[in-house]
């Protein structure tokens, strides 16, 4: 009897442990402070995104701060876990912007979080800025707030293939998608199909899409279709990590044919998979840039990185890492610029000054070139046809997002 | 009350639903690991109503709440065949199964998902939750609950006694897959986007595992069961990277120190006596 | 051989237009049904892993999916260090078999008594920590081989077969005939069965009890080890979460060869595996997952016993 007592106690005590969420609260700090929050995704299958984000802003807040602060304030960034998960990402809007009061938030990550956090930025009347979702219309849908530091895969496809069609001599191909994944299905199912029309390009199998799904081990039946299909080349719509898998299992059946895809194969981990299979996609940054200001980011944020556990010993800073920094700056540019005071009262004033300093920016210095904001709150900045072979990216054209094409790059 | 709190109320609220769904069907001794799936047909069905054909939420909800019944009940047949783990095992098949057809479901945007839906308060979902609550407490006060607990204990000798265990077990069917629905529908209309992937064998078992933790014989367990799994995690943010293992960890404890669940009958009675006193 | 590609025939020019469509056809088919037997071979290690507890003692171990990602970087490891394959092999089941014994004592004998749905939460909660355990020392990034390491190949026509993959199919073999062996012909054979008939009279009969359980766990974490390994090896890139959907899809499996005979899985990973393989390369691969757990349920349904299973008299004492 008492000892099951006891047992209930014990977990009433858990239990009313629990039951004290977060009962501290934030913290606010007397002397005047700036703060800025992010969503990352630092547990789950993107946890080394999350965690390459959160040393990058890290090492941002202390730039910031080792050079005075901003207009005299100390910048402090409240950095949340989702867990790649999009719930707890709304959840951590909602903390950042009401409890936290910060006046403004980078990210989230994915696309499936950015569709449920943009919402909410609206009803808090907070900016997010997603540092790398890429599925078309997600900002568009979630107007004046969201805004992506991305810019739309429909808009990179359409440099993107070209180049792929002239460099390897490509007249037909074979797309495979992973069906699981909201932007890749969108991207191999709807925008490859028609960019490929549009430049002559037969697809093989158009009348019979190959699919698998997130997590999938074997896509040996889906290699030995497009082997037999024989194409020229092969679109691969599938984030990193499952792209790798693709590409392995053609390398094992020797279709050794040129990939293209999106700025979701964008990584060093893909480069490892088959160095002999050219890999063609558009991206906003890679780690090889020249310039000062990339080196400089990437040799300053490196050896941040190495310090992480768990990430390969050869990481390089990510695109979506100088994302999440370019947002970082334009915010505490924004705060510079605007007559954003920080004051708790002035609070609501200061978002919507951030926000129309956005909407409205031009010209800003980000790492790969000026960076502004498009009517669909995507970026308008310069972006490279990057070539992968033999373990290294390479830059082959420069284009730019601008609706024109050139203007504002 | 901060945005932040509403919407970890709100998460309780839906997951409540959830939990009780799985609760529900459990009373009979029958484990569902696909009601997620459930879930999935009630965002869906509820989404189309209101955003394509302008019904007003609650309308659309108890519609969604009928049509999953229904499909709850067909599933309900087959499954009097199944016990324990075997039926548990043809549920989580019949969530997969969902999920799968969603994700070729390309009316409704498939792989891409669906928009279009209003956002709706904390206190609408939270109508629901309590509304649901204290109807399957009321049941729990009633006769039927005699009947449906003979049912669970001794299905042979309930029957013996003139008990119809196939209109009960087949009825707790169509009622948690009809709760489940009105989950998935609130949840489609919190987050105002839905896609397949919300409704995986994970969330299935996130809703097992709120009636387990809360504790399984009592209805309220599912509500201490939601309030937990809601909570715990952001409880642990101080954790870092080790947050989700500590979870495992706490959830193993959990169970080893009290494997019936945090509140059971005779805690209750305790709890009672002691307010009394 | 570095880079397996420019030995390969590439082209269909090779059998066509000169060679009738259906030679092609015939060849491609061939290559599909390696291919389904390769992932039928995966399907059976973890299905005879789940099977294994499930058989003797009624519990479904979900953390056994983790076990296989475990005995994949477990394998990685001594690859990485340069030790041969049997090495990696044997690291990798006995890694999974430590863990599993770990799961058993805190995660299923605690729970003996309890309703099945407590222990199958408990191997959940050991699921979880080992996806994070392995996120937090890894990382989610792919791990890669930086080449295979047994990249030779066999071509018949334009199909091939590569050597890593006839070591999948020989070990699989090898292994499902040590557990026949093991289970049919020795002392702990007799032993499991008896438990798994009936744990009290077993133990009347001096059977140790505590002691079959945890020799069931760590049998069952050594296959889902040992086809981490294989399959780390075959696809040369593995992550934190590669037990999830693989997890479920072997449950299908054992499910479908019946769980009261372990056999079942024998018969069953190779069918689900040719299955998989054909829904995607002549029906549509959207649907595959549609067909295999469509088929669970239809198994279940008409033959709850599974495709070898026998007798239903079992199934409601199991639970």
């Amino acid at each position: 009897m008492t000892s099951s007592l006891t047992k209930v106690l014990g977990a009433a005590g858990l239990a009313a442990a629990l039951s004290g969420i977060i009962a501290s609260g934030p913290v606010h700090a007397a002397s005047a402070e700036i703060v800025l929050g992010a969503i990352v995704p630092s547990s789950g299958p993107f946890a080394e995104w999350g965690r390459t984000n959160t040393a990058t802003l890290q090492m941002l807040e202390k730039q910031v701060n080792d050079a005075g602060g901003v207009n005299g304030a100390k910048l402090r960034i409240v950095i949340l876990d989702d867990a790649t998960k999009p719930a707890q990402a709304t959840n951590d809007l909602r903390k950042l912007a009401g409890d936290d009061h910060v006046l403004a938030v980078a990210g989230p990550l994915t696309s499936s979080a950015a569709e449920v956090t943009f919402p909410v930025a609206n009803e808090m009347k907070v900016v997010a800025t997603s540092q790398a979702s890429s599925k078309p219309g997600v900002a568009k849908n979630n107007r004046p707030w969201a805004f992506r530091n991305t810019i739309d895969e429909s808009v990179l496809g359409r440099a993107t293939v070209p180049y792929y069609k002239k460099a390897f001599n490509i007249k037909s191909v074979a797309i495979i998608f992973d069906a699981k994944d909201a932007t890749a299905a969108t991207v191999g199912s709807k925008i490859m199909p028609g960019l490929m029309k549009e430049n002559g390009i037969e697809v093989l199998n158009a009348n019979d899409p190959l699919s698998f799904n997130t997590g999938d081990l074997d896509v040996s039946a889906q290699v030995t279709k497009i082997k037999a299909l024989n194409p020229d080349g092969v679109v691969v719509s599938a984030d990193y990590s499952q792209a790798v898998t693709v590409i392995r299992e053609m390398k094992r059946q020797g279709v050794i044919k040129p990939v293209v895809g999106s700025t979701q194969l964008i990584s060093s981990a893909i480069l490892k998979a088959a160095p002999e299979i050219p890999i063609v996609a558009p991206a906003t940054f890679y780690a090889s840039m020249p310039g000062d200001k990339p080196q400089t980011f990437v040799k300053e944020l490196t050896p941040l990185l190495h310090k992480i556990s768990g990430l390969p010993a050869e990481i390089e800073p990510s695109m979506y890492d100088a994302n999440i920094y370019e947002i970082g700056s334009i915010y505490i540019d924004a705060i510079k610029k605007a007559g954003v005071t920080g004051k708790p009262e002035d609070l609501e004033a200061d978002r919507t000054k951030i926000r129309d300093y956005m909407t409205k920016l031009s010209g800003f210095p980000g790492l790969g070139g000026p960076i502004a904001f498009n009517q669909d709150g995507d970026a308008i900045k310069a972006f490279y046809i990057v070539q992968g072979q033999n373990g290294a990216w390479e830059s082959k054209v420069r284009g730019c997002s601008a609706p024109d094409g050139k203007h504002g790059c | 009350m901060s945005m932040y709190y509403a919407g970890i109320l709100s998460d309780i609220g839906i997951l409540l639903l959830g939990a009780l769904s799985v609760y529900i069907i459990l009373a009979t001794g029958q484990l569902s690991l696909g009601n997620a799936g459930f879930m999935g047909i009630g965002a869906y069905i509820t989404s189309w109503l209101t955003v394509e054909a302008g019904l007003p939420i609650t309308v659309a909800l108890v519609i969604a709440a009928l049509v999953s019944g229904a499909i709850g009940v067909a599933v309900g047949f087959p499954a009097l065949r199944l016990k324990g783990i075997y039926l548990a095992m043809a549920t989580l098949g019949f969530g997969e199964v969902v999920r799968s057809f969603l994700l070729n479901f390309a009316a409704m945007g498939g792989p891409e998902g669906f928009h279009g839906m209003h956002h709706i308060s904390t206190g609408y979902i939270w109508t629901w939750a309590v509304s649901v609550l204290v109807l399957v407490m009321l049941i729990e006060a009633s006769p039927i609950w005699l009947e449906i607990r003979a049912v669970r204990d001794d299905e042979t000798a309930a029957g013996l006694v003139g008990l119809n265990a196939t209109e009960i077990k087949v009825g707790a069917f169509g009622c948690g897959a009809a709760v489940a629905a009105i989950a998935g529908g609130l949840f489609a209309h919190h987050h105002v986007y839905i896609e397949p992937g919300n409704f995986s064998f994970e969330r299935s078992v996130d809703l097992v595992l709120a009636v387990i933790l809360g504790g399984s014989t009592v209805a309220s367990g599912a509500l201490a069961g939601a309030v937990m799994l809601v909570i715990l995690p952001e409880y642990l943010r101080f954790l870092a990277e080790w947050r989700f293992a500590a979870f495992g960890a706490l959830l193993i404890a959990m169970l080893l120190v009290r494997r019936q669940g945090l509140l059971d009958r005779a805690l209750l009675r305790f709890a009672w006596r002691g307010s009394r006193a | 051989m570095p880079g397996a590609g420019p030995g390969v025939p590439k082209t269909r020019s090779n059998a066509t237009p000169t060679s009738p469509i259906s030679f092609w056809d015939a060849f491609v088919l061939i290559q599909q049904l390696v291919n389904g037997l390769t992932l039928g071979a995966v399907y059976t290690l973890i299905a005879l892993s789940f099977s294994l507890v499930m058989g003797v003692l009624g519990v479904l171990n979900l953390a056994i999916a983790e076990l296989f990602m475990l005995g994949g970087y477990f394998g990685f490891a001594i690859l990485l260090a340069r030790l041969p394959l049997p090495v990696a092999l044997v690291a990798g089941m006995a890694g999974a078999a430590l863990v599993a014994a770990i799961v058993e004592r805190i995660g299923y004998q605690p729970f003996r008594g309890a309703p099945v749905v407590t222990p199958m939460l408990s191997t959940l909660g050991f699921s979880i920590i080992l996806q994070n355990v392995a996120t937090n020392v890894w990382g989610s990034d792919p791990l890669q081989l930086s080449d295979e390491v047994l990249s030779g190949r066999f071509n018949i026509g334009p199909a091939s077969i590569s050597a890593i993959q006839l070591v999948v199919l020989s070990v699989t073999v090898l292994l499902v005939a040590s557990l026949a062996f093991l289970v049919q012909q020795t002392s702990i054979g007799r032993a499991l069965r008896a438990v798994a008939e009936n744990r009290d009279v077993a133990r009347l009969l001096g059977v140790p009890a505590g002691r079959i359980t945890l020799i069931a766990f760590m049998l069952s974490g050594s296959l889902a080890g040992a086809a981490g390994v294989l399959i780390g090896v075959h696809y040369a890139a593995i992550t934190p979460y590669i037990g999830v959907e693989v997890g479920l899809k072997a449950i299908a499996v054992m499910v479908i060869g019946g769980t009261t005979r372990i056999w079942g899985s024998l018969i069953a990973g190779p069918l689900i595996g040719i299955v998989e393989v054909m829904t995607v390369a002549y029906v549509g691969s959207q649907i595959r997952d549609f067909v295999v757990y469509g088929l669970m349920i239809l198994i279940l349904l008409l033959r709850p016993q599974g495709l070898l299973g026998s007798g239903r008299g079992d199934q409601s004492q199991r639970v």
